[in-house]
């Protein structure tokens, strides 16, 4: 593992109380650089929302299947279960979880994962959702990376919970709803890249998120003015070149 | 251990029949109003929509309400333009407090001048789609609790519900349905992206185009979405080709 790189994604993580934090781009981070550090090979974030659902905020990638995965979960899966009983839920083997989690465990199949791994987002008895990590070959999660992940998982949901005052139930909930339907645009400005440019949702998600980088903005504020037609999809593109590379 | 919510919606939307059978009116944005009056100890509430790019009175359960909602867009600030415009819920527990007063230094002031106290303002929007903002506020200034505050949101989503049930020209008789329009499906949002570029339509009318097409053929929204992500369906200005 990358020290690093993990202790830059600890003060990272920890530097919520920036004037322009936006937890969409917060936590998109948190996903990336779990898959980077913990040699794990796709990663989402899923938080609950006022009416007890949980709903996918970030992914490492946006393949459909993976998708399909996150939005299974209100049904059955690890995420769904290690967010109702507030503490980790691994299976090493999806090949004898079938029993466990029928149809969690053929989408998962399916999409080629052999193992995973869910933390709840959790600050004493609050929680908040729960991070999923995928892995292609079976086998129990290296203990370190466990940990680690544990512990990035933490330092995010004290960030986001940060504003600890008797209300802070208020605070949580303009933040989250704000960033619940920012995802929801995201999801949009993809279909309307998507068919623009005649290109698969992965792909616009990438456009998206490169010109965001490449111009220092916010990924639901670059969707945003797609949507509202201020940033032609052609110019997403042409995205200028990131003056530091994306590490993988 | 877990603060495992389940869902409020259906017991709010049987409240919202209720009020309706009990005032002899159909399922409404204003039974819906008057019945968060009643049930969440509020004062009022006011429901603003969007006809003309400026939100408008659609309802407003009393005097003070459409008086909150016409200062707001007098002045052009206030929390429900900052709800209007962001996308995210303002709660403000107290509008005479100095983080109200600083926030909206024209709207506060004339808020607490006309009588209220505490307002908080709710999102009805769709990602990019902004249907409205529904209000709520209170004579008294303090915070809504965690259970209040779980169920206004559920009021929200149904008169969200309601109302998108109007833009698609789909009024049921039947009241709010509570859980069949799959909002937490990611791919209907990209669908809908998708057909406002087919279209070149806004995503509120690509949105109510995909669902009059749902409703007309009997298909569920989610595997009509599905189908325009795949591919396999697009729609065409001059009629959908297959």
């Amino acid at each position: 593992m990358d020290g690093e790189r993990l202790v830059e994604t600890f003060v990272e993580l920890a530097d919520t109380l920036v004037d322009d934090f936006d937890v969409i781009d917060f936590l998109h981070m948190l996903v990336d650089r779990c898959v980077e550090l913990l040699d794990v090979d796709a990663a989402g974030l899923l938080l609950v929302d006022h009416q007890g659902r949980l709903q996918l905020i970030a992914t490492s990638n946006e393949q459909a299947r993976l998708l399909e995965l996150f939005q299974l979960q209100n049904d059955e899966g690890p995420c769904l279960d290690a967010f109702a009983a507030g503490t980790r839920v691994s299976h090493p083997d999806l090949a004898n979880a079938g029993e466990r989690w029928p149809r969690f465990t053929a989408a998962a199949t399916e999409a080629g994962f052999a193992a995973v791994d869910a933390v709840p987002m959790r600050l004493r008895s609050e929680v908040i959702g729960a991070l999923n990590l995928f892995r292609n070959e079976s086998g129990v999660l290296d203990a370190t990376a466990l940990r680690t992940a544990t512990a990035l998982v933490d330092v995010a949901t004290i960030g986001l919970l940060q504003q600890r005052s008797i209300h802070h139930h208020q605070v949580l909930t303009e933040q989250l709803q704000a960033a619940l339907n920012s995802r929801v645009i995201v999801e949009q400005a993809k279909g309307l890249v998507a068919e623009r440019l005649q290109v698969d949702m992965d792909t616009a998600f990438a456009a998206l998120r490169g010109y965001a980088r490449g111009h220092n903005l916010k990924l639901s504020r670059v969707a945003h003015e797609v949507i509202a037609g201020n940033i032609n999809t052609a110019e997403l593109l042409n995205a200028p070149t990131r003056t530091t590379p994306l590490r993988r | 251990m877990a603060r495992y919510t389940t869902s409020r919606l259906a017991q709010v939307s049987r409240w919202i029949a209720e009020e309706a059978v009990e005032l002899g009116v159909p399922v409404s944005v204003d039974a819906l109003c008057r019945t968060a009056v009643a049930r969440l100890g509020v004062s009022g509430a006011v429901l603003t929509v969007d006809t003309s790019g400026w939100p408008e009175v659609g309802c407003a359960t009393d005097a003070l309400g459409e008086r909150l909602a016409e200062l707001q867009v007098t002045v052009g600030e206030g929390p429900a333009v900052d709800v209007w415009r962001g996308g995210g819920p303002a709660l403000v527990a107290d509008l005479d407090a100095p983080s109200s007063q600083a926030r909206w230094p024209m709207f506060a002031p004339l808020a607490v001048e006309v009588g209220a106290a505490s307002l908080f303002a709710l999102p009805l929007c769709v990602g990019a789609i902004r249907v409205g903002v529904l209000s709520l506020y209170r004579v008294e200034a303090g915070h809504l609790d965690v259970a209040t505050l779980t169920d206004s949101l559920a009021f929200a989503e149904l008169a969200l519900r309601l109302l998108l049930d109007e833009q698609a020209g789909l009024n049921k008789a039947g009241g709010v349905a509570e859980d069949v329009l799959p909002l937490h499906n990611p791919q209907v949002h990209q669908a809908t992206g998708m057909v406002a570029a087919q279209l070149d339509v806004g995503m509120a009318d690509a949105f109510a185009h995909l669902r009059a097409r749902s409703f007309a053929e009997q298909t569920p929204l989610s595997d009509l979405a599905a189908d325009v992500v795949a591919r396999r369906r697009r729609f065409d200005r001059d009629g959908e080709l297959p």
